[in-house]
């Protein structure tokens, strides 16, 4: 089985429920982890890997590049760009900024001289492997910075994390999605059974949770909710009227607790470090509740 | 004059940051913020005010008239993102969440009037006056659409037709190439991170973006009090980053916060944390 964890908003808590789940769930069932933000990955962080046991390199981005010696400076390419990505320097060269350049190649087929303009593939990122302490194996990435589709890199990541799956007879794989609702939590909501949703009781997080459900129904997938720092704003009900107007089951609450931040400081999920914490108390249930609804 | 307010890390706080911020410098220059985390745009809700003045953003999306069509297949093998895939015969479809719009096809295609302009909306802009004297300019990606950079584009034209004299974009989260297009043109990065090991983690990816970009960065530690500041401190002086500011972690900014009401226009003792980011800011713009 394949679940997602998203949740629209960033720093509303994914990579750490996340880290405590995989924790609660470890012994029973053969896991596999993937932290699908390619842009800032902190699962792994999270798990306690100090090193990965395998790098793969991945080569996918294409950027353009102008030969200045052979460009007539007609400037058609910049006024094609359809992302704004080539402009003049100082010496009155046209060139391409390679950290938003999309690699589309547009500007190279409307390029007069033939061979002035070039598409290069360039290095986009790592996908990397390790075997945690806890004994299940995860798969990160890291995009370069200001490289393009990270899409790309998660989708190849779950491609990795399907081999493995099969290698080592794995049950169930957990991807940890991006904040947002783009191509990298896209391709992390695509082709999973179940998406777990979090969600903090504010107006931006219901906002942005609103959003990413969206993209879990695009795909069919059956969603739960977990509410992340339930008690931070008293009052607030619209985040359970909306999942309950939805249908959406809530799995369970966690409370504001200063264990969790400093469970992070120490790397370490706060189920291991902080047991007897509210939010250890909260998770376990919720954990219960997976293996009992979800995972069965 | 542009100041772009990032942090690698999604929820550290660069929107607090960012409207408090305009809602003091707007007392003294003509301001427009940008909202350009255009996958989850949030400043509205901050500011406690509806979006307003809607535009659509469309997208170009070839069509194909197959009465004119010659499947020679050159559309479908230039087309980088793989949208055009052709049968057995060379009859080329259109998979429409891969197209990117770029037109690479039209360009191509040597039959005159085969590709035709369709279009498709992949999200809106919005430009909202606001009660604290500054007007919110937001882009706003549809759901299910993959590409954030056509909308984040689409967002800064539509801040070209505007007046003001000083712009403050506030990001997306992550360092990839779409947060670079937001920052693209700022003069100042502001990096707000949080002193734990993950947001030291991608602290230090943003101020790497920052150093190849050639901007000035400086850092602002969010919840202060919920980690090792000293480590913050030594990766930005690593990256020539000057740490600005400390703000605790605190009740009274979650109060304000989803409250939708700026915390610099309360008296909460708080408030003076972000005055005093702003009064940076000022002097930096007055050189």
């Amino acid at each position: 089985m394949q679940i997602v964890i998203a949740s629209g908003k960033g720093g509303v808590g994914k990579s750490t429920v996340t880290a405590s789940l995989l924790y609660l769930l470890k012994d029973e069932y053969r896991l596999i982890a993937v932290d699908a933000d390619a842009e800032a990955p902190n699962l792994g962080l999270l798990l306690g890997v100090t090193e990965w046991e395998e790098e793969r390199e991945h080569i996918g981005a294409k950027i353009a590049r102008i030969n200045t010696e052979t460009c007539v400076r007609c400037g058609i390419c910049q006024m094609r760009c359809p992302y704004e990505c080539i402009y003049v320097d100082d010496e009155g060269n046209y060139v391409v900024n390679e950290l938003t350049c999309e690699g589309c190649n547009v500007c190279g087929l409307v390029c007069p001289v033939p061979g002035t303009i070039t598409l290069e593939q360039v290095r986009s990122g790592v996908i990397r492997r390790a075997i945690t302490k806890y004994g299940f194996p995860i798969i990160s990435a890291q995009l370069d910075v200001g490289r393009p589709e990270s899409g790309k890199l998660v989708t190849e990541e779950k491609e990795w994390a399907k081999q493995i799956m099969k290698e080592q007879n794995l049950e169930h794989m957990i991807v940890d999605s991006a904040a947002g609702i783009g191509c990298q939590v896209i391709a992390s909501v695509g082709g999973a059974d179940v998406a777990i949703l979090i969600a903090e009781p504010t107006p931006a997080s219901l906002s942005d949770v609103q959003r990413v459900y969206k993209v879990v129904q695009h795909f069919h997938e059956p969603a739960y909710l977990i509410i992340n720092k339930a008690d931070i704003n008293p009052g607030f009900t619209k985040l359970r009227e909306w999942a309950e107007e939805e249908g959406i089951p809530v799995l369970g609450e966690i409370p504001y607790d200063s264990a969790i931040p400093k469970s992070m400081s120490m790397l370490k999920p706060f189920i291991e470090v902080f047991p007897e914490s509210k939010a250890s108390q909260a998770i376990r249930e919720i954990a219960e509740t997976i293996k009992e609804e979800i995972i069965k | 004059m542009q100041i772009a307010i990032s942090g690698g890390k999604g929820g550290t706080g660069k929107s607090t940051v960012a409207i408090n911020v305009a809602v003091e410098l707007a007392k003294k220059f003509k301001l427009i913020l940008a909202d350009l985390d255009v996958e989850a745009p949030n400043d509205h809700l901050l500011l406690g005010v509806e979006l307003q003045n809607e535009e659509e953003v469309n997208q170009f999306m070839p069509k194909f008239d197959y009465s004119k069509c010659i499947k020679c297949r050159k559309c479908a093998e230039v087309c980088e993102e793989h949208a055009i895939i052709t049968l057995k015969d060379g009859t080329p479809f259109l998979m429409p969440t891969l197209c990117s719009g770029c037109r690479a096809c039209e360009i191509v295609c040597p039959v005159p009037g085969a590709i035709q302009e369709g279009s498709r909306l992949i999200g809106h802009t919005y430009v909202t006056p606001t009660p604290y004297g500054f007007t919110l300019v937001t882009g706003k990606l549809r759901e299910g659409e993959e590409r954030s950079m056509p909308l984040v584009v689409a967002a800064k034209k539509r801040l070209k037709n505007l007046d003001y004299e000083i712009l403050i974009v506030d990001t997306a989260a992550g360092t990839g190439n779409t947060v670079s297009k937001a920052i693209e043109g700022s003069q100042l990065l502001i990096a707000v991170t949080e002193p734990t090991p993950l947001g030291i983690h991608d602290t230090e990816l943003i101020l790497q973006l920052g150093k190849l970009m050639g901007i000035e960065t400086w850092v602002v530690i969010n919840r202060a009090n919920l980690g090792d500041v000293n480590e913050v401190y030594r990766r930005a002086e690593r990256y020539n980053a000057k740490v600005i500011a400390e703000i605790p972690y605190s009740e009274n900014i979650v109060k304000t916060y989803v409250s939708g009401t700026p915390i610099v226009t309360t008296d909460y003792p708080e408030a003076e944390i972000f005055r005093r980011i702003a009064e940076r800011i000022y002097e930096f713009l007055r050189g």
